[in-house]
């Protein structure tokens, strides 16, 4: 049983947070789980903005002196970044795309894996074989650097940078045409990292290169192309793992209560957290006292989930990794939907890997309940609308918004209106958020407000501790009316909250 | 446990992507998905009801990931199985190798279950008898010698596929009256062990 580091292994208070850089949240949920709109700072006349932020994140700081480093290790000059082509990528990778072809250059970001001794691991695009001279060029760049006491972390070119994320034994690439920062980029690379170890484990991952450099970790990783292809995917469209933070479904409060209260009972002696998800979208999440759910392990759990139709045919059952829990030990988790051709989806996870019969009786608890008083029915209403339409705020030229509440840890935004009802429109929005949200959190300068005017919308990007916001408007605003659409939807907000979040940390 | 009255556990074995999800959709299911293939992750657990003679026995059948991810885990999966379903792709002759992995480990682990040999997407072959990579006999020879059962099916067209777990049910429940006392004693040998009879037998 080489590949099970079981339940022992797992230790209730491993410190979150060391391996990832690029880290904004505490690792916990808060215990106040109001959204915090305590802040209540207004925006005060045009001085607002890009005002810049007096204090810094010590995670920043860290990426700050990479970024030194990286002043020494690069390798090539600087270039602007410019507006790069627009293409639209498909979840499933092509696996027999042609390498030398142009359409592969010009796919807006790449990612590679291989392992220190430059053996290929993983492709976005093309197959790993076609590749192995391309990672094997990359591999010496990173050695020709480290023999030098130094750390390769971006060049930057004309039109693309490439970020190095090194993670012993593994190192990771992305080639990006897209204007992201680099640490945003590196975020990115963090998560199909923790896909990986999410799969393996730590440990088994470095016992494998212990015993042998030269191995094939392509082996152990396969059958989950989809998965990490998926992941890449939810970076693009889901706006939460920008924001390290979580969508909500809404719903009313008495079903929300009934939901949760049902999921709480239906418990079971090592089970660790109950997730109840549509789609990407959070319902309800019940968990042991003192443990706390790291938003970068739910969204790898909720991907688990998506990625595989083998959810649907029955009662899943699967060792998981939750790398920001712990790296070194696999949970077990039961993932199946409450009923046929359901969206929603549970997931149970547990520390005892032979939990199966004893989950799926929870399972089957929860459901009993649900039915019993009438949440089960509300619950499949609330679905026929996951969402709402921005005119529900009643603010003229608001096309569209992004509202994370820094407190829970979750975020709400409304449906996506007619401009951006093509799959490249909503990719070009969500791209608009992205540089929004790296400049914000700039390494060296980040800001607390920024407003931005294009041809086709005018953005307004706003942080405060209590919140996090991104607005979009139509061309014709202004950015009086936008500053004054902050109070009013602050408003709408608050009135809303106890629909739009989960208000209640609930545990065992 | 209410929901999950299982009689016989019933497991999936075999290299990745050789149609265990498949058989287990067409048999429970009665459907062949078509589109990308997508690999189970870790296992799926699904309970059916089948009528033999005029009893109703429910097979808990475990489908699990072929990959070697999850070898470590199968364990679990076959541990107290009453047949296993060792599957192998007519057109590709790697997975019968993987195939006699799963037989040895059976041997090893598990005499109590009985294995049954299964070929499978038949369709392929059928129409194109150069697609075939494993040959009929061979594996009949070997079916006998580790008196084993043997069946190559289709879940595209259907093939075959009630034939086999009508057998399994059927294997199961002329063995079950003469296997009992000697289950109850490994029941109270390996008690720790035990779960997933404490379930299966009421
Ligand atoms: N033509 C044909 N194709 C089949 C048949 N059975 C399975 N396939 C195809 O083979 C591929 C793999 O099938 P799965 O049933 O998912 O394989 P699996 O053994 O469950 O694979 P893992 O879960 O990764 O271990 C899919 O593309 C199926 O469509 C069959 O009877 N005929
Ligand atoms: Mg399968």
């Amino acid at each position: 049983m080489a590949a099970d580091v079981h339940s022992k292994g797992v230790t209730w208070d491993t410190p979150n947070g060391n391996l990832a850089p690029v880290e904004h949240l505490p690792s916990s949920r808060s215990e106040s789980p109001t959204p915090g709109l305590v802040e209540g700072t207004e925006p005060g006349g045009g001085e607002w903005v890009e005002e810049e932020v007096e204090e810094k994140e010590v995670e920043e700081k860290e990426v700050v002196e990479k970024t030194e480093e990286q002043q020494r290790g690069r390798a090539e000059g600087e270039g602007s970044v410019n507006e790069p082509k627009r293409e639209v990528q498909a979840v499933v990778r092509e696996k027999e795309e042609d390498v030398t072809s142009d359409a592969w250059r010009l796919h807006k970001k790449h990612v590679f894996v291989f392992s220190e001794a430059g053996k290929p691991i993983y492709t976005r695009y093309g197959s790993e074989e076609a590749l192995s001279t391309t990672m094997g060029v990359m591999m010496a760049l990173v050695s020709f650097v480290e023999a030098d006491k130094n750390v390769i972390l971006s060049i930057h070119a004309d039109g693309f940078r490439v970020v190095f994320l090194r993670k012993s034994p593994l190192v990771l690439v992305c080639v990006s045409r897209s204007d992201q920062s680099d640490s945003e980029l590196w975020r990115e690379l963090h998560y199909v990292y923790y896909q990986i170890l999410s799969l393996l484990t730590l440990p088994q991952l470095q016992r494998v290169f212990q015993q042998r450099q030269s191995f094939d970790l392509r082996r152990l990783l396969a059958g989950s192309e989809r998965v990490t292809a998926g992941l890449l995917r939810l970076l693009e469209t889901d706006a939460g793992l920008m924001l390290n933070a979580t969508m909500s479904l809404p719903l009313c409060s008495t079903t929300r209560n009934n939901v949760c209260t049902s999921l709480q009972i239906a418990s079971s002696k090592n089970l660790v957290f109950s997730i109840l998800l549509a789609g990407n979208r959070l319902v309800a999440l019940i968990r042991k006292k003192e443990q706390h759910l790291h938003h970068t392990d739910l969204h790898l759990l909720s991907n688990l989930a998506a990625s595989s139709s083998s959810f649907r045919q029955g009662e899943g059952w699967t060792p998981v990794c939750l790398p920001k829990f712990n790296s070194s030990g696999f949970f077990h988790a039961h993932i199946s939907y409450l009923e046929q051709d359901s969206d929603l989806c549970l997931i149970l996870v547990s520390t005892d890997r032979e939990d199966f019969f004893n989950l799926s009786d929870c399972k089957q608890r929860f459901l009993e309940r649900l039915k019993k008083r009438n949440a089960y029915q509300a619950l499949q209403e609330a679905l026929h609308s996951p969402t709402y339409p921005v005119s529900q705020v009643g603010i003229p030229e608001l096309w569209h918004f992004v509202y994370k509440s820094k407190s829970s840890g979750l975020y709400t935004s409304p449906e996506l209106p007619v401009p951006y009802h093509t799959e490249e429109q909503q990719d070009r929005l969500m791209e608009l958020y992205q540089h929004l949200h790296s400049r914000l959190h700039h390494p060296t300068r980040p800001l607390r407000s920024i407003y931005r005017s294009t041809n086709t919308e005018n953005l307004l990007a706003w942080s405060t501790s209590g919140f996090e916001l991104y607005l979009c408007f139509s061309p014709l605003a202004t950015k009086a009316l936008a500053m004054s659409a902050v109070t009013k939807l602050l408003k709408w907000i608050r009135k809303e909250e106890d629909r739009l979040f989960i208000l209640n940390s609930l545990t065992y | 446990m209410t929901a999950m009255r299982v009689d016989a556990k019933v497991v999936m074995l075999g290299k990745e992507s050789v149609g265990k999800t498949s058989l287990v959709e067409r048999y429970v299911h009665h459907r062949f998905l078509v589109g990308p293939y997508q690999n189970t992750i870790g296992a799926a657990f699904v309970a059916k009801s089948i009528n033999v003679a005029d009893k109703v026995i429910t097979l808990g059948i475990w489908d699990t990931a072929g990959s070697e991810r999850y070898e470590a885990m199968s364990r679990i999966y076959y541990r107290g199985a009453r047949a296993a379903i060792v599957c192998y792709d007519l057109t590709d002759s790697s997975s019968f190798q993987r195939a006699r992995f799963w037989v040895k480990e059976l041997q090893t682990f598990e005499e109590h279950c009985k294995i049954y040999l299964c070929g499978t997407k038949n369709d392929l072959v059928e129409g194109d008898r150069g697609a075939r990579q494993v040959d009929y006999h061979d594996v009949q020879d070997f079916v006998e010698e580790i008196g084993a059962q043997h069946f190559e099916t289709s879940s595209k067209t259907g093939n075959n596929v009630d034939a086999l777990f009508m057998k399994v049910a059927e294997d199961f429940s002329n063995s079950a009256l003469e296997l009992l006392p000697e289950e109850k004693g490994v029941n109270l040998g390996q008690k720790k062990n035990s779960y997933f009879y404490t379930c299966c037998h009421h």
